[in-house]
């Protein structure tokens, strides 16, 4: 059976109570999002309603029997926007019922350590992208920085910043999600935004940038050069947004 | 000169010492104020040569008065442009950098002018500007200058999150010869007094609710290797009691490139210095998260490190009598005593050890590196498939770096180019 949710978190909680209503053998039991969904006449399948109540029952369930950490587990792993979070998910918490209390902790699991592999990825990326956010500063004060992470990852990096830049009023841009989170110094708000066109730096913002660029270029030693090593460390796909220029190639800045 | 210019030059100044930790400090950010230091460390760029930029890292100035041989900066070089920053530009660039999310704070060192208490102080006025005024929370390492006033290293430990003063060189034999200003006293007086300040700040700490923090993310220091003939035996036994005595944080190796005005050992700075460079690192590795103690590392019978194999490796090999061990019965302390197990994969393994036997196919997916260890383990019993071997002689020949691996490419474990963050942040 294949049961099909709206790709919300909440959705698939909801899903995930079904099925664990359901009693079907697991191994013929898929939770995957309707929007994406292919028909196959052979699989029978189910649209399963978002419902409020029973995500908050299966919510409550899992930090119950597998602490706050269990919960952080599969809200992460949920953040990787994986195609099969859904049945992963599901697998996982049949698993982790079975094996009881410290369950996430089972990497021999291959339904734990599935789960565990996204939640990985997800928080590696969100390290990342602590260090490889630029913010600009615009006409009005205002700190903007636009990027475009692999994985779903605002809401993870939203309390470092506050914390951080708590005197100061900023928009970090997932332009890739057309989603943004706003900060007034007081709260932040996510919610939806377009791609910005034009915006106008303020009137220090160039000489900064290019004393940057040219502490960045300084501080290469010659004669020890490794492009494979920085590419490792910080993989191509991170560059778009960067203000220094990693290879002298052309970024959206130059 | 402009900005950019100091910049440029007070930058090119600096990049030769090694640490750009931003780890170690939990600073929260002052009311009203901006900044805090995340434990893990951030880095925030990497360079062309591959290492991680988290601090802005640069000279006050690179006046001084000293002819250090192996330094650039070095009195009697005239081939560098000199300059200086004054404290308000110094400010001004951290707080800029920081806003922009460049940065994680501020790595300030410094030539020495007029005498060393002058030189100290400049430190100490960027620091506590940025402290006091600023309300700045980031991180903040500045440079002990050797020689200076005990009150200025302890006030200075105040508004830092980490100093270091840096021993230079091996030796006292080397030092006099290639630092003939510098005097090996002037650098461990200070890194005892910082050892000790910091023990009983943190006593203070846990008396009063309001005491000052003292270098919360405590001292470091670095040496240049290289340069001189010292074999890595007595490098790794200095390293060990600077952690053990001096309660210090890391030791930095750093590779001698020649700048200087004597005749450098042939090979210096090289592919084979680096390859060195790296061969110390894993050793400091076993020394700070391994539990090895360094003349398990080395003799003096048998004083350098083998450049074809990592000296876990090496150890592994001459202590054939503890191998193969059985996975799922050996403990923490020796799980991390096989090649290829690290410390996050033992831990899983301790941990996913209370659900069931491990088999080989689960360790592969759990991370350990089946390619040195499957010579040294048993799982249920059972060698790995088609290992029939366990002899010294014919696994050594099978366990040697290619050489193109042990040239460029190994990088991994090399100063601060990953971070706490990166490297721990695999548990939930």
């Amino acid at each position: 059976m294949d049961y099909l949710y709206d790709g919300t978190f909440e959705g698939a909680l909801s899903g995930v109570y079904v099925m664990f209503y359901d009693r079907k053998p697991e191994e013929d039991q898929r939770l995957l999002e309707q929007q994406f969904y292919q028909a196959d006449c052979l699989i029978p399948s189910k649209v399963v309603e978002t419902d409020a109540v029973r995500a908050e029952k299966v919510a409550r369930s899992i930090i119950k029997h597998f602490g706050v950490r269990g919960f952080r587990l599969v809200t992460t792993a949920y953040l990787a926007e994986n195609k099969e979070y859904g049945t992963h998910l599901f697998r996982f918490l049949k698993h982790a019922y079975r094996i009881g209390e410290g369950a996430v902790d089972c990497l021999s699991d291959d339904a734990v350590l599935t789960l565990y592999k996204h939640y990985n990825s997800v928080t590696r990326e969100v390290h990342r992208f602590l260090g490889f956010v630029r913010f600009s500063e615009l006409e009005n004060g205002v700190l903007y920085a636009q990027c475009e992470p692999t994985y779903n990852l605002l809401s993870l990096m939203v309390p470092h910043f506050t914390e951080r830049l708590g005197n100061q009023t900023w928009v970090i841009h997932d332009t890739k999600r057309r989603m943004a989170a706003f900060f007034d110094q007081n709260t932040v708000e996510i919610k939806p935004l377009e791609s910005v066109d034009g915006i106008r730096l303020s009137e220090w913002e160039t000489s900064y940038r290019s004393l940057w660029q040219g502490y960045y270029d300084s501080a290469a030693i010659e004669t020890r050069k490794s492009d494979k090593r920085q590419r490792q460390m910080m993989p191509k796909k991170y560059w778009k947004f960067l203000i220094e220029n990693p290879q002298n190639q052309p970024n959206v800045y130059k | 000169m402009t900005t950019l210019e100091k910049l440029q030059i007070l930058t090119d100044a600096a990049k030769y010492d090694v640490s750009c930790s931003s780890s170690g400090s939990e600073r929260k950010a002052q009311k009203g104020g901006m900044g805090n230091a995340a434990l893990p460390g951030i880095c925030h760029s990497f360079t062309q040569d591959g290492r991680c930029i988290s601090l802005l890292k640069i000279l006050f100035t690179n006046q001084c008065i000293y002819d250090c041989a192996y330094c650039i900066n070095r009195r009697s070089n005239d081939a560098v442009k000199r300059t200086a920053f004054t404290p308000e530009e110094v400010v001004d660039l951290v707080l800029q950098f920081y806003r922009r999310n460049y940065i994680e704070g501020l790595f300030l060192s410094s030539g020495i002018i007029r005498d060393v208490n002058y030189t100290m102080e400049q430190l100490i006025e960027v620091a506590k500007t940025l402290r006091e005024r600023e309300r700045f929370g980031g991180y903040i390492h500045i440079k002990g200058i050797p020689g200076s006033d005990p009150k200025l290293i302890e006030r200075a430990g105040l508004y830092v999150d980490r100093m270091s003063i840096n021993v230079e060189l091996p030796t006292t034999r080397s030092l006099r010869l290639l630092a003939p200003d510098k005097k090996r006293i002037d650098m461990i007086e200070p890194m005892k007094l910082i050892r000790e300040k910091k023990a009983s700040y943190s006593a203070d700490a846990g008396r009063f609710k309001h005491a000052p923090e003292f270098l919360p993310a405590g001292q470091t220091t670095q040496l240049i290797v290289g340069a001189t003939d010292e074999a890595d035996y007595s490098i790794i036994k200095l390293s060990e009691a600077f952690y053990g005595r001096m309660a210090m944080k890391r030791v930095y190796y750093s590779s001698y490139v020649p700048v200087g005005n004597f005749l450098a050992p042939i090979g210096a700075g090289g592919p084979m210095g680096m390859l060195r460079e790296h061969r110390l690192y894993q050793a400091d590795w076993l020394l700070r998260f391994y539990d090895f103690r360094a003349d398990e590392i080395l003799t003096p019978e048998s004083p350098n490190l083998d450049m074809a194999i990592d000296p876990k490796t090496q150890w592994a090999l001459r202590n054939r009598s503890f191998f193969p061990m059985e996975i799922n019965r050996v403990s923490f302390k020796m799980l991390l005593r096989i090649p290829g197990i690290g410390n996050v994969t033992a831990r899983r393994i301790m941990a996913a050890r209370r659900f069931g036997p491990l088999d080989f196919d689960m360790l592969k997916k759990m991370g350990v590196v089946m390619k040195r260890a499957k010579y040294f383990i048993l799982c249920k019993g059972k060698p790995y498939p088609g290992i029939v071997s366990f002899d010294a002689e014919h696994l050594r020949q099978r366990l040697i770096d290619a050489p193109k691996a042990s040239q460029l490419s190994i990088f991994d474990l090399y100063s601060g180019g990953i971070q706490g963050g990166e490297r721990n942040g695999l548990s939930l």
